[in-house]
């Protein structure tokens, strides 16, 4: 059954692959919405970031929505300890100041080069689709059609965040020898 | 006695110790057991809690990022617990994401839900929440073993054995005991018959001993008869003759025979008193000669015609300790078998000699062997080896009791002695009869006193209180041959008439037996009341009122007795 389920949705995978990123109908999209919240837990900010226990994760798309209302779904009612998440999309990369998650769906277009440029030592997780360096601290990965990652340890130490080894064990590059 | 009823009440509870004992026993086992079992389950749910803790924090990012190959790995690495039967990852949705099973072929259960840790069968199911900083992505279940029944119980089989041990000991005290009290009981009843029998043997020997006796007196009376008869005869033929003749010399032949008579009639009635006694007396000084020579009447008469008794005693023999009636009587037991062993008739030979110290390792000092020998039929060693058994017999029922050698040896013993018999068959038996010597001297024989004849009424009036018409003559005859003036009365009720008419009596000699309200006790008492200064001399031929009469501490003359004696007697009874 599982089986099955699964050769179901690489098929689908598959012929989104060729496809606009963009396509909201595919399954890669909700499945990123959600993965984009879930890291939230693993990930440790600076003591100085957040004033309050209860103020919310900030997490900002810029340079495209590829999720539309699914993520908003997917964020509702979801807290992390004591903290609602919420979802705010921007236009400029001046506007990321305040993100404490920023998703750059297409980290090559000049807002979003910008913005990843400004993050850096900031304490903002970035999380795009690119795995080849010159994309954010998580970066999304299809692999034997499911969404995987890979993580930069490096930026995200450089932007004074702590990543859970659990999160760090699941990363492609980390398992690379397995 | 307390002390003995203290221990029987604690002895008694012993019992119930020893239950409240095992039921301790028992019951603390059991809590042992009861607190171990649980200690074991509650350290179980410690240990498959801990593993599903383990587990749901490892498989957190797994879960959230529905990494079921990394899921998978997590869920495999509890191989190295071989405890764990089977494990399951859940998502959210409840859907199962990886599982491991211990057996091949095995899988983790395909729904759970959570729920406080539970006892399955053999396993502990432990479902624990996934959770990372408060958001909930799934959950874990946990399935282990606990030990085999088997093994469980194994545990407890030390704490099994020992309960089991401990069970074994009280139960075998609570037995013992109960043997013992039961043994201890029948102890005791056995105890209590032996001391019956022991008590029913003694009276049936004394029962036995005197009915012995009167065997013998039976056997004596028609000699004793003839006896008197031939004393009676000589006395009045002696009457007769005196009455028809005047010349001195021949009456005084003719009293000297009947004073003989007399004197043989006298000893006789001694004899037949003394073996009638039912209490042993007091060990009396005697000189063997002189008390078989006493005896020689009582065994012709006992042994019958055929039968004759030669004594053949040293002069010199050493004086003896022993109580004469007893001796007596065992030799008359030694005569009777000796006569028994000799049915054709026979000599029994009564022989005596002195022992010095040593010649007989048994006693250890002088002593005197009595034997008495037969030429009869001799012992078998078979007999021999039985003969001092009480109720041993080879004589025919009714014929023999068995108690005549027990008699003789249990009145050697008891005098210091003992007895030895040398037998053959065929050719008789020779019975020694061992009896220590003795240092004392014999009692002093109050000496007859020659009768002083005074002139009529010198000595005083003398009240002679006497039913007997024959006796009374007689002995006023003596009394006023004595000097005294005679008033006689035939019962007490007339002595006390007397008195009260005239009570200047110088003594009242009066029988003890007597006809009527009175006997010669009461009268003494009475005179003592009324007119204490008068002296009363009692006189009686009957052995019981002698001890009766020296209790009232009244002076007693016994019969038959000469006119020294009664002169003596009057003279001692009167002050002065
Ligand atoms: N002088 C003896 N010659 C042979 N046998 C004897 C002689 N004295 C005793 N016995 C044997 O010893 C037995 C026991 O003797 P014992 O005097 O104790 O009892 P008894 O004579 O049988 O009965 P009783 O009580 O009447 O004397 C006799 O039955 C007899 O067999
Ligand atoms: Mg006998």
């Amino acid at each position: 059954m599982l089986w099955v389920l699964r050769m179901l949705g690489a098929a689908v995978l598959s012929v989104s692959t060729g496809a606009a990123a963009c396509a909201a109908g595919s399954l890669e999209a909700p499945v990123k919405a959600t993965y984009l919240y879930k890291l939230v837990p693993f990930v440790e900010w600076p003591a100085a970031t957040f004033a309050s226990p209860t103020q919310p994760v900030v997490l900002c798309l810029l340079g495209g929505d590829p999720f539309g209302a699914v993520l908003d779904q997917a964020v509702r009612g979801q807290k992390i300890g004591a903290r609602a998440i919420v979802v705010h999309r921007l236009a400029r990369a001046e506007k990321a100041a305040g993100c404490h998650v920023l998703y750059l769906p297409a980290p090559r277009a000049p807002a979003a080069a910008e913005a990843l440029q400004s993050a850096h030592g900031a304490p903002v997780l970035t999380v795009t689709d690119q795995a080849d360096g010159a994309g954010g601290i998580v970066n999304f990965v299809l692999r034997d059609n499911r969404v995987r990652f890979t993580i930069n340890s490096r930026a995200a130490a450089e932007n004074g965040l702590t990543i859970s080894s659990k999160l760090l064990n699941l990363a492609l590059d980390s398992r690379a020898g397995r | 006695m307390a002390l003995l009823g203290k221990l029987q009440i604690r002895w008694s509870l012993i019992p119930a110790i020893a239950a409240c004992g095992a039921m301790l026993l028992v019951l603390s086992g059991l809590a042992i057991g009861v607190y171990d079992e649980q200690t074991y389950r509650a350290q179980k749910v410690r240990e498959a809690t801990a593993q599903g803790e383990i587990l749901a924090a490892t498989v957190t990012a797994a879960l959230a990022f529905d990494d079921r190959p990394a899921a998978q790995e997590y869920v495999e690495a509890l191989r190295v617990n071989s405890q764990v039967v089977s494990a399951g990852i859940y998502n959210q949705d409840g859907a199962l994401v990886a599982d491991y099973a211990r057996d091949r072929g095995g899988h983790a259960d395909p729904t759970v839900a959570l729920h406080p840790p539970a006892f399955v069968g053999r396993h502990l199911l432990v479902v624990t929440p996934v959770a990372e900083a408060g958001q909930r992505l799934g959950l874990v279940a946990v399935r282990i073993d606990t030990d085999p029944i088997a093994r469980r119980l194994s545990r407890y089989v030390g704490l099994g054995l020992l309960l089991f041990m401990a069970l074994l000991v009280v139960g075998v005290l609570a037995a013992a005991h109960a043997v013992l009290t039961r043994t201890n009981n029948d102890l005791a009843d056995a105890n209590r018959n032996l001391q019956d029998e022991m008590h029913e043997r003694e009276r049936a020997e004394s029962a036995l001993r005197q009915s012995q006796r009167m065997e013998a007196m039976g056997q004596l009376t028609g000699g004793v008869a003839h006896d008197f008869n031939n004393i009676l005869m000589i006395a009045s033929s002696g009457l007769d003759l005196m009455e028809r003749t005047d010349k001195p010399e021949r009456r005084k032949l003719l009293i000297d025979g009947m004073r003989q008579a007399v004197e043989r009639g006298a000893s006789l009635t001694r004899q037949l008193l003394a073996f009638s006694r039912r209490t042993s007396l007091r060990p009396e000084v005697i000189d063997l000669a002189a008390q078989l020579e006493g005896m020689r009447l009582l065994l012709d008469r006992s042994l019958g015609e055929d039968i004759s008794v030669a004594l053949d005693l040293p002069p010199g023999l050493w004086r003896v300790k022993v109580d004469p009636s007893e001796f007596e009587l065992a030799v008359l037991n030694l005569a009777v078998n000796a006569r028994d062993a000799m049915p054709g008739g026979g000599a029994i030979t009564i022989g005596g000699e002195n022992r010095p110290i040593g010649s007989d390792a048994a006693l250890p000092g002088d002593h005197v062997a009595l034997r008495i020998t037969d030429t009869g039929s001799g012992m078998t060693p078979e007999i021999l080896s039985r003969v001092f058994e009480p109720f041993f017999t080879t004589k025919a029922v009714g014929k023999g009791t068995g108690l005549g050698l027990s008699q003789v040896y249990g009145f050697s013993r008891a005098s210091g002695g003992d007895v030895r018999i040398e037998s053959e068959v065929g050719l008789g038996s020779t019975i020694f009869l061992l009896l220590p010597r003795t240092e004392e001297a014999l009692p002093l024989a109050t000496p007859e006193l020659s009768p002083v004849t005074r002139p009529p009424g010198a000595q005083g009036d003398v009240l002679l209180v006497e039913d007997d018409e024959g006796v009374a003559t007689l002995v006023s005859g003596m009394l006023t041959e004595l000097g005294y003036n005679v008033t006689r009365v035939d019962c007490a009720a007339g002595a006390l008439a007397a008195l009260e008419a005239n009570p200047a009596f110088d003594i009242v000699f009066s029988d003890l037996v007597m006809p009527g309200e009175m006997d010669g006790i009461a009268l003494a008492r009475e005179i003592g009341r009324l007119w204490p200064s008068l002296p009363v001399l009692l006189t009686t031929g009957f052995s019981p009122g002698v001890a009766a009469a020296a209790e009232e501490g009244l002076t007693l003359l016994t019969k038959p007795y000469g006119i020294g004696a009664l002169a003596a007697a009057l003279d001692g009874a009167r002050p002065g």
